[in-house]
């Protein structure tokens, strides 16, 4: 069935059309073209397609669109201010945590919402949060880094 | 894609058993989905309607009350089970088998109560949920049931739920008070992964009392009754230990699969259940070579 739902997303009200059952990946990837939001596995395993709804990550892909109606999505086109990068994204450009990028969004993402959690962002913290999204590049050292450099310097 | 199917999202426990008497059989309910969505995108389930209960407020309870008991709502995800200081603290069986449940992304959406009415024979909650007696509640047009959770398995994906009925919540009774316990999983990586093997194992009464129960290694989660009782019986504890560790391998029934081989899940048997009741028996391991 077509539905109208309203959503917050990347900080602006909007309403839009949403069939039954298409998921959220599939609604912000084919629908709103936010091409972002990366479709990997589509059965929550690899977690590139995570993004934040009200403030907290989840896996896009197993998320039903009409399940977000009256949420707040952040995805990682929302994440830059006024055409300058969030803390997040430049520490991850400083320490060269992405090489292929498939998997950035999502790192990305969940690294943003850490740091919002409040102190004790440690290394320790930062692999437990992250323990559900694959990279298959850098190792996990440098995002892990990133992460904890920008949690320190908050 | 996934097939089309009918979304609800009703506000109380009334409205969705109305969903469930209209649609029977052709209804799934839906709390986390990550079970569900992954089913429907493989075309294990083709409902006409999909029910989604996260906005029934009156299933989101948690809350331990002392002598009685701990009482999980059908909405509770396992992040909120983590968070909630009487799980750690007087289950610890239950907190330690959730925390190996997928990823931490995924516990902020998943829950228990899903967990359970998926019956995998590898739920990671059921061996946990075993040894502290658990109580199924649920709700229909019917009337309730109350089901002890040794009685909900029936088989592999298969439970004691009826056309029509749901689970509201789950009731933990209040532990013996010398109770100790733990959860051991074998996986293959460190996360998201199913266990080979799940040991959930307590220990009270001053080690007269102990409970076993396992995953992953029969078509439903078993508890392993005649092992329990060696202990009941008076004599050299290392060698109740040993009975009892045959006995548990006497009374599951593992296969060969893609994880792992039955042989090798037998031996995890063996060797995780030695392994817990040594230390929560508080008898010093004898390391073999
Ligand atoms: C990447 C990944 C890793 C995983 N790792 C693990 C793991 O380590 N251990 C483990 O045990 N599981 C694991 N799972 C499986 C799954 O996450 C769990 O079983 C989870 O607890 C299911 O809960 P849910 O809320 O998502 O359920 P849903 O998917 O919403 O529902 C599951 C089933 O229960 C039914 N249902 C839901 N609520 C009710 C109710 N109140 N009454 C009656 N029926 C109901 C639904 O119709 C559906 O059939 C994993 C899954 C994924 C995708
Ligand atoms: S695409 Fe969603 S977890 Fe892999
Ligand atoms: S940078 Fe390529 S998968 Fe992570």
């Amino acid at each position: 069935m077509l539905r109208s739902i309203k959503v917050v997303l990347n900080g602006v009200e909007r309403t839009v059309d949403v069939e039954d059952h298409w998921t959220l990946l599939w609604l912000l990837r084919e629908k709103l073209k936010l091409k972002g939001t990366k479709h990997g596995c589509d059965r929550g395993d690899c977690g590139i397609c995570t993004v934040l709804v009200n403030n907290t990550p989840v896996k896009s892909c197993l998320v039903l669109a009409p399940e977000v109606n009256g949420a707040e999505i952040l995805t990682i086109e929302g994440l830059a201010k006024e055409g300058s990068l969030a803390p997040i994204q430049k520490s991850f450009i400083e320490h060269s945590a992405l090489q292929c990028g498939i998997c950035t969004a999502a790192f990305v993402l969940t690294g943003h919402w850490l740091l919002q959690q409040g102190d004790g962002v440690d290394r320790k913290r930062v692999a437990e949060a992250i323990d559900g999204i694959l990279c298959r590049c850098t190792g996990y050292r440098q995002i892990i880094e990133a992460i904890v450099d920008a949690a320190r310097k908050k | 894609m996934l097939p089309k199917f009918l979304y609800h999202a009703p506000e109380t426990i009334h409205e969705a058993l109305e969903l469930l008497n209209k649609y029977g059989r052709e209804a799934k309910l839906l709390a986390g989905g990550t079970d569900l969505v992954v089913d429907l995108r493989e075309r294990k389930t083709r409902p006409k309607a999909v029910i989604d209960i996260k906005r029934i407020k009156e299933l989101n309870v948690l809350k331990y009350e002392p002598g009685r008991g701990l009482v999980i709502g059908a909405t509770v995800t396992y992040h909120q089970i983590l968070e909630y200081e009487p799980v750690r603290k007087k289950y610890p069986v239950l907190w330690e088998a959730v925390k190996t449940v997928a990823d931490e992304i995924l516990r902020m959406r998943a829950t228990l109560v899903g967990n359970i009415c998926t019956a995998s024979p590898a739920a990671d909650t059921a061996p946990a949920l075993l040894v502290y007696d658990a109580v199924v509640e649920t709700a229909s047009k019917n009337g309730g049931r109350k089901i002890p959770i040794e009685n909900f398995f029936t088989g592999v994906k298969k439970t004691v739920l009826e056309e029509g009925e749901m689970v509201v919540s789950v009731t933990l009774p209040e532990p013996p008070a010398d109770a100790k316990g733990t959860y051991l999983k074998a996986m293959r990586v460190w996360s998201e992964d199913l266990a080979l093997v799940g040991v959930a194992a307590l220990v009270a009464d001053g080690g007269k009392d102990v409970r076993l129960a396992y995953a992953s290694v029969a078509p439903t989660p078993v508890r392993a009754r005649k092992a329990e009782k060696v202990f009941r019986e008076d004599g050299d504890i290392r060698e109740k230990i040993e009975k009892a560790v045959e006995l548990a391998v006497a009374s599951v029934s593992p296969i060969s699969d893609v994880r792992a081989s039955k042989e090798y899940r037998l031996h995890l048997v063996k060797t995780f259940t030695r392994n817990a009741l040594n230390r929560l028996l508080g008898v010093e391991a004898v390391v073999v070579a």
